[in-house]
């Protein structure tokens, strides 16, 4: 009997069972969520005291809620907070409605029949995604800048301005020439999920609408259009989520002292106040704000998706 | 077969760590990583002859700095044959300006080897408490590697270890140190004084000039005198820059300066209050008319005139200075700013930059100060070889070192005749600030590129260099003295009826010299929760400061205005000024004593 029970055993102390070893093909990633998205909420520690840079955490001094009731207990700081979150709600807002435009593009750019035309188009647009925001404004500034700019010597020489005018320091719409630039930057990019989408719509809905007597734009709306109208819709409400994160290097590489009242969004008021003005805690209590709203709007967005698409995404 | 391939590959593994862990520790516990095992195998016969050192680069971190990256040129080379070291120069005002780089240094727990700082204020004082400067008089660095600092500085090393090192440690020594003489300090040009386009100034008929808003309708004139610049670029009177905006615009600041007040007292560091360098007289930088608040009007009527480069709140330093070069300026706040447009052909046409004053002008001057300036030279606590970067800072206050920075080695700019300095010929071709191509000898490059870029001082130039007898400032050397003044020169001389600005100023009573005072005291700190409130407040008056002067009409001005000063007393601006007004109070006093 022996000899057969042992292997038996053996092999029952080598194996392990079926859930353990789906949580253990997990585990790698759930440490990275743990590593990479948990173990940072230890800095909001540093929204408690009164930190310096250079010292210790816990050597400066406890202050509790001192910073966050520091954010209302002021006239002229609430009016900070609300100028701040005007300039992140707008630009967000026209970040959300042009998102339409990668979904118009994505139907045109099918359309076209010349194949390397398409191409060109497409890598040509996509490009840009992959320029860092610094080489972004590099660029502008070779367009934009006073003195070797392309616009202004344009400008003079055509007789249509006096002198040289400072573009990039202008504060006039500066929500939409964000967007602008930022639709620059990612039309084609954005567009590559859209052209997935057009390319998975069944051949037979275009024959049959061709039978019964459609024409090429016909096709694109009754079509195209819905076909990709869930993808965008999914996005849109992920967007949403993201409302309130519109990142910084942008609008840090573009602000200056003549834009910033309109330029500021949280991101980069949180790494002036934090960096510039030498104030870590107080700006780790603002981006804590920022989270809670966050999540705020991801509910918004889950209660959203359930009433439109009778389905939620969390 | 595969069993050996793996024994072998886990041996090789072994010894890679191993000698890896070797090579960290022995970095660690090596006693004097200067001497490289090269230069001792190579010639172990030679026991006392002294191993050729190992070239180490220094992280130079200066607050002072309009360049990043490393030092070439004429002085890398100067310090490459002298010290086998490089510099590698990080410039606060190239790298975010304001405090940004100080502080992501200091979060990072690592300020550098060298670090220069602006001034003896909370920055300097936070990185004494924080750990993050070297103690010289641990392990008798500065006995052993300070000598001339011992010798030529000694009062300003007292007044670091009373003031800043409780009375037993030095952490750093001032710049501009000077004799204990009475008077300015300065010899012929002010740091602040308005000097203009001289040979426009006189095309005009000199007209009188009474307020420094005079000024604005002489520049008009000058302008349409002169549209357009060496390159044809149109011309202004003010290009200015942002980059070292501090708790104001600096720029704007300057008028101030030309009014003999300053930021802070010569003690205490600066906050938002101006004050006069020889009365009692305090203003506060948003009081209605204060020259901070007269000096952002002018500007902005200025720039309704055509007079500002739109330019001037996108730009550095350097690229001002570069329309200075070419030609694009018609106005300068300092006697060192249009350096690059008075090059000597140009000053032999009669063209150049010179004092104009104007008639409420009084001048500010720095008198003479053993004790050294705010302009702190230290050492970083993680340095790895600090009795080299020790040698490099003590070398600089020698006279011999000194010479160096400022003028390159004997032989390049300047030589001896007879005991005395002279310019050479390629001196007189680059001084003061030409693109002056240098021979590969001295390291190649050109003049202007190759200098100094860490930007901090040691000595005040103006003083007498024990070496030869003559000043170390060239402009005051015997020989350059004895020379033929150029067109420019003998122009305004005879037309100001005095030799140089500072004679000019002191002539007609212009000039105001604030004395060094000295309390072997250190000075008084605010509170952290002030400090914040002063953070606030100084970026809103520079966010407003610039907009003021971009305002699209009077009315729009006039709103800025009342926005900017409402947002700023909402912060806590007050306060501030209250506390730096009873800090200027007790250095009144001191002042009456001294």
């Amino acid at each position: 009997m022996n000899p057969v029970v042992e292997p038996k055993r053996k092999r029952v102390s080598f194996t392990i069972s079926t859930r353990y070893r789906l949580l253990l093909y997990a585990a790698p990633f759930l440490i990275l969520v743990l590593v990479f998205s948990y173990f940072p909420l230890y800095g909001w520690t540093y929204a408690f005291f009164n930190y310096r840079v250079g010292f210790p955490l816990f050597d400066t001094e406890f202050v509790g809620f001192k910073w966050f009731t520091s954010i209302i207990s002021n006239e002229f700081q609430v009016r900070e907070i609300v100028r701040v979150m005007k300039n992140t709600f707008g630009i967000s807002t026209l970040g959300l409605i042009t998102s339409i435009f990668p979904v118009i593009f994505a139907i045109l750019l099918v359309e076209i029949r010349t194949n390397w035309y398409k191409r060109v188009v497409q890598t040509l647009t996509t490009l840009p995604n992959f320029i860092s925001w610094v080489l972004v404004y590099a660029i502008a500034f070779m367009l934009f800048s006073v003195d070797s700019g392309i616009i202004n010597k344009l400008m003079i020489s055509l007789g249509l301005q006096s002198g040289p005018v400072n573009y990039l320091a202008s504060p006039d719409h500066i929500w939409i020439k964000m967007t602008l630039w930022s639709i620059w930057k990612t039309l084609g990019w954005s567009a590559i999920l859209y052209i997935a989408a057009i390319t998975s719509i069944d051949q037979e809905l275009y024959d049959a609408a061709k039978v019964d007597g459609a024409g090429r734009f016909r096709l694109m709306w009754h079509i195209t259009l819905p076909g990709v109208m869930s993808t965008f819709f999914v996005l849109l409400l992920l967007s949403i989520a993201n409302f309130i994160n519109n990142g910084l290097e942008q609008y840090f590489v573009f602000q200056n002292s003549l834009n910033k009242d309109s330029i500021e969004v949280l991101d980069l008021y949180v790494y002036n106040t934090g960096l510039v003005g030498y104030n870590f805690s107080f700006a780790t209590a603002v981006s804590m704000l920022k989270s809670l709203v966050s999540v705020f709007l991801l509910f918004v967005a889950n209660q959203l998706s359930k009433w439109v698409r009778g389905e939620s995404i969390i | 077969m595969k069993k050996v391939k793996k024994s072998l590959l886990a041996l090789l593994i072994f010894a890679l760590i191993g000698s890896m862990l070797a090579a960290c520790s022995s970095g660690n516990n090596d006693p004097k990583p200067s001497a490289s095992p090269n230069s001792t195998t190579s010639d172990p016969e030679t026991g006392t002859e002294e191993p050729a050192r190992e070239e180490i680069t220094i992280d130079v971190f200066s607050m002072l700095s309009n360049f990043s990256g490393e030092q070439t040129g004429w002085f890398a080379h100067a310090l490459k044959e002298k010290f086998n070291v490089k510099l590698n120069i990080i410039s606060s005002n190239l790298e975010g300006g304001g405090d940004i780089k100080f502080q992501s240094m200091m979060a990072g727990g690592d300020l550098g080897d060298l670090v220069v700082f602006g001034d003896t204020d909370s920055k300097y004082l936070d990185a004494i408490a924080a750990g993050m400067l070297l103690d010289w008089t641990k392990d008798g660095l500065l006995d052993n590697y300070g000598k001339n600092m011992l010798q030529n500085a000694p009062k300003a090393l007292e007044k670091n270890k009373a003031q800043f090192g409780g009375g037993t440690s030095i952490y750093g020594i001032g710049n501009d140190v000077g004799p204990e003489t009475e008077g300015p300090s300065e010899a012929k040009e002010l740091n602040y004084h308005p000097n203009l386009r001289w040979d426009l100034y006189e095309q005009l008929g000199r007209p009188e000039i009474n307020t420094m808003e005079d000024y604005l309708p002489v520049l008009k004139q000058m302008q349409e005198l002169q549209p357009e610049s060496d390159s044809g670029k149109p011309t202004y009177a003010f290009s200015m820059w942002a980059d070292w905006d501090g708790n104001l615009m600096m720029n704007t600041k300057a008028w101030a300066g030309m009014h003999g007040y300053e930021e802070g007292d010569g003690f205490n560091p600066g906050g938002f209050t101006l004050v006069s360098a020889d009365t009692e007289d305090v203003q506060g930088i948003l009081d209605e008319d204060s020259y901070y608040m007269r000096g952002l009007r002018l500007y902005f009527d200025a720039n309704q005139m055509g007079l500002v480069d739109p330019d001037s709140i996108t730009q550095n330093f350097d690229e001002a200075v570069n329309k200075m070069r070419d030609g694009q300026l018609l106005f300068s706040w300092f006697s060192w700013f249009d350096d690059a447009y008075n090059t000597p052909e140009r000053m032999a046409e009669g063209k150049g930059f010179h004092l104009v004053p104007f008639n409420e002008a009084r001048s500010f001057s720095n008198g003479f100060n053993p004790y050294g300036g705010g302009r702190v030279w230290a050492i970083g606590s993680k340095a790895e070889h600090p009795e080299r970067v020790m040698e490099v800072i003590d070398w600089l206050y020698s006279p011999e070192g000194n010479m160096v920075a400022n003028y390159g080695p004997e032989g390049m700019m300047w030589e001896l005749k007879d005991g005395k300095p002279v310019l050479t010929a390629l001196g007189e071709e680059a001084f003061p600030s030409n693109k002056t191509p240098i021979p590969a000898e001295f390291g190649g490059g050109v003049w202007d590129d190759g200098r100094n870029q860490i930007n901090n001082t040691t000595f005040k130039n103006t003083m007498i260099n024990p070496d030869n007898g003559d000043p170390y400032d060239y402009t005051l050397w015997t020989s350059t003295l004895a020379k033929a003044p150029t067109k420019l020169e003998e122009n305004w001389r005879a037309a100001m009826d005095a030799n140089t600005p500072v004679e000019w100023f002191t002539k007609n009573n212009k000039i105001a010299v604030q004395k060094a005072i000295y309390t072997g005291q250190p000075y008084v700190e605010m509170s952290d929760d002030m400090k914040q409130k002063q953070g606030q407040v100084a970026s809103v008056i520079k966010e407003y400061s610039w907009k003021l002067i971009y305002a699209n009409d009077e009315a729009h001005f006039n709103q800025l205005k009342e926005e900017m000063i409402s947002k700023a007393k909402g912060l806590g601006y007050d306060e501030i000024v209250e506390f730096n007004k009873e800090q200027h109070k007790v250095v009144f006093e001191l002042r009456k004593n001294s």
